[in-house]
């Protein structure tokens, strides 16, 4: 044999042994994936007023709108690291109130969470609900949002989960859509989350997509 | 006696000169990967989404070392490799650019089979990282 066939063979040979290891090493922490945790509710929107799915008081000069995609796991870190902090220095105080377009971009459970979303709008529970699902949140697309999933993440919310998901395929759940969809388009939103800023009735702007930091909302928000 | 200039050979670009440009294309994408790797939160779930999902997922580390800062380091070497032409120098891009192609195949199937998500940014290294490997088997077989 020549050597140039040897040497090819002892790269080969040098590299399976890499990538077996690496594969290995891979697979085991795969496998180490936690199941998503229960559904929980928090204290974050405790005595807060929500009216057709806005958060805070309906005359609070500033609106703060939020699209997402329920199945969205950034949507969910955004959730978690920046709505307590809005919440407790925007919302409560009067300052600012908070609405939310749920789009269904990324598959079909994304729009079976958005219509039972509009199903716990109805009852004045869509944040809790969302809050809820994101602290039960699964891989995309991996049939996550099954019924019992809904109903568990209705029950952490405060939510009636048999009307809610028979309010899930009516008109209003359908409109709720169709609202998410337009003003994405309109204001050109085509990645979650991403975050408007509306003064009064001046038309909205888009503040920006992904995990905002504090300081770039405060900006937003001054 | 006149001098005639000879005629330039116009040289096709050597495998060497291509892994290199591929390795840069690379380091690019394995660096933006990195980045957002560490600032956290991006990338977004853009309409073409998927790298979320992989950036989170259980795979995104490999014993703790994000496997975005595996293949910057990889590129690296690899680069570093390529300063020499000799059989040795070409040995270690081969085993390196193979075991970067091994992982990502192994990483690609991940995405299709468990994760449903596909990352079009791991997509394009693992294309640099498949043309590396055939570069690289073809500086190898030559004398």
């Amino acid at each position: 044999m020549s050597h140039a066939p040897r040497r090819l063979l002892a790269a080969l040979g040098a590299s399976a042994v890499l990538v077996a290891a690496g594969v290995a090493v891979s697979a085991s922490g795969g496998t180490k994936a936690a199941t998503p945790p229960a559904p929980t509710a928090s204290a974050t929107f405790r005595g807060i007023p929500e009216h057709d799915g806005v958060l805070g008081d309906p005359k609070a000069p500033l609106t703060l709108t939020e699209y997402v995609d329920l199945q969205c796991p950034v949507c969910a870190e955004a959730s978690a690291q920046t709505l307590p902090w809005l919440v407790e220095n925007y919302v409560r105080p009067g300052k600012a109130k908070l609405e939310l377009r749920t789009l269904h971009f990324i598959g079909p459970d994304s729009e079976r969470a958005a219509h039972v979303a509009a199903g716990a709008e109805q009852q004045g529970r869509l944040w809790p609900f969302v809050e809820g699902f994101y602290a039960a949140q699964g891989q995309e697309n991996s049939g996550f949002v099954t019924d019992d999933f809904l109903r568990s993440v209705s029950k952490a919310a405060g939510v009636d989960a048999g009307k809610a998901l028979a309010a899930a395929d009516g008109e209003f759940a359908m409109r709720r859509l169709e609202r998410a969809d337009s003003d994405a388009t309109r204001l050109g939103v085509n990645a979650t989350p991403t975050f408007t800023i509306a003064r009064g009735d001046a038309a909205p702007k888009v503040i920006g997509s992904g995990v905002l930091s504090h300081a770039k909302l405060k900006a937003a928000l001054k | 006696m006149s001098r005639v200039a000879a005629p330039t050979a116009r040289r096709l670009p050597t495998a060497r000169g291509l892994s290199f440009a591929v390795a840069l294309a690379g380091l690019g994408i394995a660096g933006y990967l990195t980045v957002v790797h560490y600032a956290g939160g991006e990338p977004v779930c853009a309409i073409a989404h998927g790298c979320a999902t992989v950036q989170k997922s259980a795979y995104a580390d490999l014993a703790g070392v994000p496997v975005a800062l595996l293949g910057l380091l990889g590129y690296l070497a690899i680069l570093g490799s390529l300063a020499g032409d000799g059989e040795r120098a070409r040995t270690v891009t081969a085993v390196l650019a193979f075991s970067g192609f091994g992982l990502s195949a192994w990483l690609t199937w991940i995405e299709v089979a468990e994760l449903h998500a596909i990352c079009i940014w791991c997509v394009g290294s693992a294309l640099c990282m498949t043309a590396l490997a055939g570069l690289s088997a073809v500086r190898l077989m030559r004398p």
